[in-house]
């Protein structure tokens, strides 16, 4: 992940009125984690699980202020039970960002399921989400993926891919 | 030391808190006791998600107090946010643990603490909050409340309590998504803020 791109994810969270995100770091987003951690503004939060990052990001929509959980979308399926209940349940929505691990490209065997499962499980949970493979539609897909979150009152994904993590 | 005693201790502490509790039986008990927190309490059924959403919010808020009601059965679920909450100590967090050693929303099959081997308060000690204790009588769990809600750093206590429900409680009748409305609307009111706004057009 380039530079520029890191700097596109972190306008976008500017954008969007982000002040915490959770995350468990991972290697394709490498460089992103130490850079939000440096961010003014924002408070990052680390976790054990995305699913215990997903609880938290609830917490946090619940007092008023947004939050990112930000993770491989390997966390995605760590975090089906709490974003089933949390959004099924209650209407409480997470915003997520991830890496497209397993897609075009991916030279890990153990990354392969990563990309096989990320866009069904999205769709099991009815999960609306975009996938960005161009930096310049970054920024925006970040804004757009928090009005719609907050008009549903459900969550909402971006999966970064491509040559924005290659 | 029964569940709905410690409740009516801790509810009567409690003014301007939030609140975040668990499933099951201790929902209706806490309905009842704490019928002044009603709204501000957020009755929800996600195992394993207390404590992290109480901790969310006490982020949120910094300057507020959240109480947490988790389980023995919930914080089992998800260990790994006592861990969290080592590194990050919130300032304003105090979470009850409600031990019963068993689910008891489905009859009552028995938890890892069951067994006696288990310690939730010394794991929680290991995993760097400091403050956690069990509390085996009702004073006992009175003083801790008195210390959890005054602490300024993330405070437990396990409240070792029996498997009966209060008899002859009234039912909450809500789901989980009014339960939030109502939550919300609370917080809204009281920070003066807006957090489930108006759409664009009505």
């Amino acid at each position: 992940m380039h530079d520029s791109a890191v700097g596109e994810v972190l306008a976008g969270l500017t954008a969007a009125g982000v002040s915490v995100a959770c995350y468990l770091p991972d290697s394709l987003f490498k460089p992103l984690y130490p850079a939000m951690d440096a961010e003014p503004g924002l408070r990052t939060i680390r976790v054990t699980n995305e699913g215990e990052g997903a609880a938290i990001c609830g917490g946090v929509f619940l007092s008023g202020r947004r939050a990112m959980l930000v993770m491989e979308n390997s966390g995605l399926r760590a975090s089906v039970e709490p974003l089933a209940r949390m959004g099924l349940g209650a209407g409480i929505p997470v915003v997520m960002l991830m890496s497209y691990r397993g897609e075009m490209g991916e030279n890990n065997w153990w990354a392969v399921p990563h990309g096989t499962t990320m866009e069904p499980v999205l769709g099991a949970l009815r999960i609306p989400y975009r996938v960005v493979r161009e930096e310049k539609d970054i920024r925006q897909s970040i804004v757009d993926a928090y009005e719609l979150a907050y008009s549903s009152y459900y969550h909402t994904a971006i999966a970064l891919g491509g040559g924005i993590v290659r | 030391m029964r569940r709905y005693d410690c409740m009516v201790e801790l509810a009567g502490r409690l003014r301007d808190e939030l609140v975040v509790l668990s499933l099951g039986g201790s929902v209706d008990e806490w309905y009842t006791a704490a019928p002044h927190m009603r709204t501000a309490s957020l009755f929800q059924q996600q195992l394993g998600c207390v404590t992290p959403e109480a901790f969310g919010l006490a982020v949120g808020l910094p300057h507020r107090r959240v109480v947490s009601l988790d389980t023995d059965g919930g914080l089992l679920f998800n260990l790994g946010i006592l861990a969290t909450l080592g590194n990050e100590q919130p300032a304003n967090l105090f979470t009850v643990v409600w031990d019963n050693e068993r689910y008891q929303s489905i009859g009552g099959p028995p938890t890892h603490t069951a067994s006696g081997r288990v310690d939730l308060a010394a794991i929680a000690r290991g995993a760097g909050v400091s403050e956690a204790y069990t509390a085996r009588t009702v004073e006992e769990f009175a003083a801790h409340c008195a210390a959890g809600l005054a602490a300024t750093v993330p405070y437990l206590v396990v409240a070792k309590v029996s498997g009966e429900v209060e008899p002859g409680i009234k039912r909450k009748h809500s789901d989980g998504r009014e339960d939030k409305y109502v939550f919300v609307r609370h917080v809204e009111e009281s920070e003066g803020i807006v957090i489930m706004g108006p759409s664009e057009h009505n």
